[in-house]
């Protein structure tokens, strides 16, 4: 498994089982917990009279950061979910979401099909997606607004000499709190969308290991031509230019010292139509947990190939023990019970 | 600290099943096999693509019509994995380390030629390490989709585990994941937390007896105030799949259509159920002919049928546990004596209190009146002896309780016992963090204080 998929397989295992349930005419009861990577967490549960209708509801940590995205408050990513939702067969977006839940979904079992469960199953990543389908909205209005502008004057000039004519072209920056301690940034400007990560490790060990794919993620491309369309990786250890009127500035010493930034510069190929960007967006929202997950696996791949190491010095050390027998046979006649084992005194 | 919101993740990792889920469910998420398929090294690149791709149409064919293996093949996107990996060290290397399949993928993978399967976990204790960490780690972040950072965890462990063994689990959870906290339970002591959703149990203690009996062994576990008797265990080589192969062996006798094991897996789990007393059952038979049942077998296709009957195997086949004779004939004593033995092997001060608490787990147990038929025999064994001392003595006794216990989360009764202890609010006080490790080592998972809940 070298890539994390952005579906969760459980939401999908557990709907087909309700679907099932419900085809054979005895409809399961559910009340069960899902859980998915950054603090997010499903809960599936029944209708208490109607076995047919069932609620997925999802909290996430990144939820109040994507409501304040928009600045016309939080009807941008519940209009921007239901039109993904409602228009598949079965579904209905809840009156109000469950207490203790961010959102809802209703789903009539009648009439769910295999296609619905699929996009059930991807919920984190259509909410994950809003800052993203905002950022996408925004170059296209940009990148017709001021076509004229250079491609070396960008966000980031502009920003800085305050320039009049594109101010827009720079002031927004979508945020996803997503981690306690990790934030996503999306920045979109006329010919480009910036995204930086924030990535910050608790364990010393993770942070060499992340270091290393880190900078193997900048080198990589430039190592290699046959991946030049990708985007382009930037990997620092001081917070990028796009962000530093951004971040607060009274943040720890310590805590800031041990971040790392890593940044992907989206060009328009990348976001071109809408399976580009469904797919750009849900590698992104998923590159911290790919990149933990493979921090982990090469952990545990050491941790095998120190095994492997261990097993064969055992085995040279086994090979230059003396066998104690001769030597006693010299001496005295070595007693054994009659399942042969020694005796010791 | 937002972790404190996640529900813990409730591993229970058998010799045959593995079952995955979150604390506070009912049911576990994920139950399949302790298996793991493993791509047999220096396979050059092309070949592994080819491979890579018959495997996965296997995959999708007989899998879940929704989800095949697309989702999950380790697919490199028609990028040659060399092309991709421009270090130098890392391109002789490759991935082969995470080209592999866990639980029913791996069965299905193994059927392909480049994959072979092997079980990490035998007679309950892992065997291999390396394989039971990429197991880990895939059920981790591909079936439960948990960052371990962000949750406790609960795994389980057989009777006798060794503390070394402990510490290798707490070495891979804790420095390959990073996990928050970690706690090992003891499978019996979590079967006996199961049995607290029975309306029989009135007082929630931690000492019982467990009678576990899964497809390979089962086993009869004393336990007193949460501490496994170990010196008193006692295993009996009888468990399902003797079962199973005693009804095939039916029907195999009786000349039926169909005598696949697989058939008789069915009749075991649907028809069987445990009886009073054979003589009397097989003349209601005799009398009844509606007892008899008719099974019917289709192939895939559902173009054909099979028809099987199904007789006296609905009430024999269990019986094999009550009267071993019937099946085998190296082993011949009955689980109530075993049982008893092994209460009998116990401190006397305990005993009274584990005959009064006898629990069942596991698949094996879940024949309808299975808990009946062992109470009423147990209870015969144990009044007889207390006659016995009567006469002997001379003096009254004031008798012994015996109540077995069954309950309707028998069948992961581990697993479920799990996930009641870890939703509680005290469980994380009772784990060890990430810190308590950092601090003192691998040596501190030795010992856990145990829930003693009221």
């Amino acid at each position: 498994m070298l890539h994390l998929q952005s579906s969760n397989l459980l939401i999908q295992k557990t709907f087909t089982e309700a679907l099932e349930a419900n085809k054979s005419g005895e409809p399961l009861t559910f009340d069960r917990i899902i859980s998915d990577f950054d603090y997010t967490n499903f809960h599936v549960s029944n209708d208490p009279e109607n076995k047919t209708q069932l609620f997925l509801s999802v909290r996430t940590k990144a939820w109040n950061s994507i409501l304040n995205c928009d600045s016309n408050g939080s009807q941008g990513v519940l209009s921007y979910l239901a039109a993904k939702y409602t228009k598949l067969a079965g579904i209905t977006v809840a009156g109000g979401s469950e207490s203790g839940f961010d959102y809802t979904l209703a789903i009539d079992l009648n009439q769910l099909t295999g296609e619905t469960i699929v996009q059930l199953s991807l919920l984190k990543t259509n909410i994950m997606s809003y800052p993203f389908y905002l950022a996408f909205q925004e170059f296209a209005t940009l990148s017709t607004q001021n076509p004229t502008t250079t491609t070396v004057t960008v966000g980031r000039f502009n920003e800085e000499t305050g320039n009049v004519s594109s101010i827009d072209v720079s002031s927004t920056l979508y945020t996803i709190q997503y981690r306690d301690n990790e934030n996503m940034f999306i920045k979109p400007s006329n010919d480009r969308i910036t995204v930086i990560f924030e990535t910050f490790f608790q364990d010393e060990t993770d942070k060499v290991f992340g270091k290393v794919f880190l900078q193997e993620f900048v080198d990589a491309r430039k190592r290699n031509r046959d991946i030049q369309s990708a985007p382009q990786v930037i990997f620092s250890t001081e917070p990028p230019l796009e962000l530093q009127n951004h971040l607060p500035k009274n943040n720890e010493v310590n805590d800031e010292a041990s971040k790392r930034f890593i940044t992907f510069v989206l060009f328009p190929r990348h976001f071109a139509n809408d399976e580009l960007q469904f797919k750009t967006v849900s590698q992104l929202t998923l590159f911290r947990n790919y990149f933990h997950y493979h921090i982990k696996c090469s952990k545990a791949y050491m941790h095998s190939r120190m095994r492997y190491r261990v097993d064969t010095f055992v085995k040279v050390l086994n090979r230059a023990k003396i066998d104690e027998d001769d030597e006693e046979n010299g001496n005295t006649e070595t007693k054994r019970t009659i399942t042969g084992r020694k005796m010791v005194y | 600290m937002s972790y404190l919101n996640n529900p813990a993740v409730v591993m229970d990792n058998g010799t045959g099943l593995t079952k995955l889920g979150f604390a506070g469910n009912d049911s576990p998420s994920w139950i399949f096999p302790t298996a793991i398929a493993t791509s047999q090294g220096n396979s050059t690149a092309s070949k592994k693509m080819t491979t890579n791709s018959t495997s996965g149409s296997n995959v999708t064919g007989s899998g879940n019509p929704y989800f095949g293996n697309s989702t999950s093949a380790t697919s490199f996107n028609n990028l040659n994995s060399s092309m991709l990996l421009s270090n130098n060290l890392a391109g002789k290397r490759g991935t082969e380390d995470l080209d592999f399949y866990i639980g029913n993928e791996a069965l299905i993978a193994s059927q392909g030629p480049s994959y072979s399967l092997s079980y990490p976990i035998k007679h309950g204790q892992v065997e291999n390490w390396d394989h039971m960490e990429r197991f880990w780690e895939n059920s981790i972040f591909k079936y439960l989709r948990t960052e371990p950072e962000d949750h406790f965890f609960l795994l389980t462990e057989p009777p006798l585990n060794p503390p070394e063994n402990r510490e290798q689990v707490a070495e891979i959870f804790f420095e390959s994941f990073n996990c928050a906290g970690l706690y090992i339970a003891v499978q019996a002591v979590l079967a006996l937390a199961a049995s607290w959703t029975s309306s029989k149990v009135t007082d929630r203690s931690l000492t019982g007896t467990v009678i576990d009996s899964g497809d390979g062994v089962t086993h009869v576990i004393p336990v007193a105030e949460g501490f496994v008797i170990g010196s008193a265990i006692k295993n009996i080589p009888i468990a399902g799949r003797d079962i199973t192969l005693f009804i095939q062996q039916l029907l195999r006798e009786r000349g039926e259509a169909d005598t696949s094991l697989r058939t008789a897996e069915r009749i075991k789990q649907e028809y069987c159920y445990v009886c009073p007393d054979i003589v009397k059952e097989f003349n209601k038979f005799d009398k009844n002919p509606d007892k008899f049942a008719q099974f019917i077998v289709e192939n895939q296709e559902k173009t054909q049928k099979k028809v099987v009957d199904v007789a006296y195997e609905r009430f024999l086949a269990p019986e094999i546990f009550f009267n071993p004779e019937i099946a085998s004939s190296d082993f011949l004593t009955p689980l109530p004596t075993i049982v008893d033995h092994t209460i009998q092997a116990c401190p006397i001060d305990v005993r009274k209190a584990l005959y009064n608490n006898i629990v069942l787990s596991g698949g094996s147990t879940m024949f309808k009146d299975f808990g009946r038929r062992l109470q009423r025999d147990l209870k015969g064994i144990v009044n007889n002896r207390i006659a016995l001392s009567e006469q002997l003595s001379g003096t009254k006794s004031t008798g012994v309780d015996v109540s077995v216990i069954s309950h309707r989360k028998q069948r992961n009764a581990v697993w479920f016992g799990g996930s009641l202890l870890a939703q509680t609010a005290e469980f994380k006080s009772y784990c060890h963090t990430k810190q308590d490790y950092d601090e003192y080592g691998p040596e501190i998972v030795r010992n856990f204080s145990l829930f003693n809940m009221v």
